[in-house]
């Protein structure tokens, strides 16, 4: 169990301070798969680097249960170290964990899954962008962790390659049962993929959205389509808040 | 620069070119052998040299004194900018005397380095040494400190150690900008050896061309400054190609080695 409480994060730039996240609440049971959504700058990123713990929160408590949880981070970009070859970038946190040939076979595995397979000894730099996201979702989820952050990890892929890894990502994790805290700002996406779908605004968790449809989902199946319509709405509300308030504070 | 080495056959030519002018030049105005010897003359004086075993013997004296000076400047610069890049209150306490030390030409220290190591090896290594530590080290801290922060964060997640950070991610980043500091050093190195062997030495070319100036033999320091560029041109090559076999990431400009 991963629990989020009152959870807030600024960052203090030279002239002024940042509210990236603000009351943050989040509780995450072991195995769930949860979606953050929002559009770009409502402090997606920044609550996935505090479940991470790659940034301390300025405020409120980050509850781990004990333990030393696996965790696998696919970061927006691709990160992938320029002078190894992808396996070896794939296998980066399994070496010197493992014998080498398991290691090898993990990464064989994945990089079948993940459609990289003829690209095992290429260079980061001979990837295409698509490519280079992919490797890096492989080098997260070749650790098979129990908790795995995904930060927008298919906003860069066409949309033929974007719809085969969701549903890979599916299978993964009805197999694996990590725990899952995906973040898009794609809305067809979070309801295609997620259980509990969070709305973001502003740093704020502007609503939250059940989503007991049962997988596999289709994206023209009318309770998902009535389910993006809601987000959308919320999304819309927001925007329209956003537009009257700096208004109301003038008058 | 890049392009004329590239189109290959260019080179050779302008070897050619140099020589005969030197050669034209030296027959035109008949100055005499002790300033300026033929191309000719130095040519005999090599064979020579070379057939008595003589240049052989001081060129594998340098090589061999340039190879442990560079060998343990490496060592040290990097044990050095590592500990820095570890524990910060090291490098506060020894970074300002060290700077200090990087003002001085190593050739300025010679005096005390023959009063504390005498005039052997010991001396001689220890200028090379002082004259490749600065440029290795410089290399290796400006790389550590341009390392990639987004990709620390992948060690992080991965849950390395920092020490493992250090080795598996900080270093292999730094690796471009600690071999133009090795390059740079290999020449200052050689630089500084030649001088040690100018001034207090038996053996080496810095020796031999000193030696031969007292004999008043200008055709063997010609020949000493012919070997001493031509060696210094070759271990740059090998160099050059030993970083692109061993680490073919790293792009290796030909000609980095820019200043003195
Ligand atoms: N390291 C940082 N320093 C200063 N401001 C930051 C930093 N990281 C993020 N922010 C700010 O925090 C807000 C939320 O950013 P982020 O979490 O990256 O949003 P998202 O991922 O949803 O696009 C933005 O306004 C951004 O400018
Ligand atoms: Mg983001």
């Amino acid at each position: 169990m991963l629990e989020c409480r009152g959870v807030s994060k600024t960052y203090r730039l030279k002239d002024r301070a940042v509210a990236a996240l603000r009351e943050f609440d989040l509780a995450l049971p072991p195995g769930s798969f949860t979606v953050l959504v929002g559009p770009s700058g409502c402090g997606k990123t920044t609550a996935l680097r505090l479940l991470a713990g790659l940034e301390t929160p300025t405020g409120g408590t980050i509850a781990r249960s004990a333990g030393d949880t696996r965790v696998g981070y696919v970061f927006q970009e691709p990160r992938l170290m320029p002078w190894l070859s992808v396996a070896r970038n794939v296998g980066f946190a399994l070496e010197g964990r493992m014998a080498k040939p398991e290691i090898a076979k993990r990464v064989a595995d994945i990089l079948d899954v993940i459609g990289l397979h003829d690209f095992a000894q290429a260079r980061p730099d001979q990837l295409s962008g698509g490519m280079a996201s992919r490797a890096g979702l492989a080098r997260a989820l070749v650790t098979k962790p129990e908790l795995l952050l995904l930060d927008e990890p298919f906003a860069a892929l066409d949309a033929m390659t974007r719809r085969r890894l969701q549903s890979e990502l599916v299978t993964l994790w009805q197999c694996f049962r990590p725990t899952i805290v995906f973040v898009t700002h794609d809305i067809e996406e979070a309801v295609l993929l997620g259980d509990e779908i969070f709305l973001m605004e502003n740093g704020l968790i502007a609503e939250r959205f059940a989503n007991p449809i049962l997988r596999p989902r289709d994206p023209t199946d009318p309770e998902i389509v009535r389910l993006r319509r809601a987000i959308i709405a919320g999304f819309e509300a927001g925007e329209a808040r956003k537009t009257r308030t700096p208004k109301e504070s003038t008058q | 620069m890049k392009r004329l080495f590239a189109a290959g056959p260019i080179w050779p030519l302008v070897a050619v070119f140099i020589v005969a002018i030197w050669a034209a030049g030296v027959s035109l105005t008949g100055v005499s052998r002790a300033l300026l010897p033929s191309p000719v003359l130095v040519a005999d004086a090599m064979r020579e040299l070379i057939d008595d075993g003589v240049l052989a013997k001081h060129v594998r004296v340098s090589v061999v004194r340039l190879v442990w000076g560079f060998a343990l400047s490496t060592a040290l610069a990097l044990i050095v900018a590592f500990a820095f890049a570890r524990v910060a209150l090291l490098r506060r306490i020894v970074e300002p005397p060290l700077e200090f030390l990087r003002q001085i030409p190593p050739l300025a220290m010679i005096p005390l380095l023959i009063l504390w190591l005498g005039i052997g090896e010991a001396q001689k290594i220890g200028i090379i040494t002082l004259a490749c530590f600065f440029p290795i080290f410089l290399g290796t801290t400006g790389g550590i400190a341009q390392c990639d922060p987004k990709l620390i964060e992948v060690g992080r997640v991965s849950g390395l150690s920092e020490t493992e950070i250090l080795r598996r991610i900080v270093l292999p980043s730094a690796l471009p900008s600690v071999v133009i500091g090795l390059r740079i050093a290999l020449g200052q190195g050689w630089r500084a050896l030649v001088g040690a062997e100018l001034v207090a030495s038996s053996a080496g070319l810095g020796y031999m061309i000193e030696d031969a100036q007292n004999l008043a033999r200008t055709d063997i320091v010609v020949v000493g400054v012919i070997v001493i560029g031509t060696l210094g041109l070759a271990t740059d090559w090998l160099f050059r190609r030993a970083i692109a076999a061993a680490w073919p990431w790293v792009r290796v400009e030909h000609g980095a080695e820019t200043h003195a």
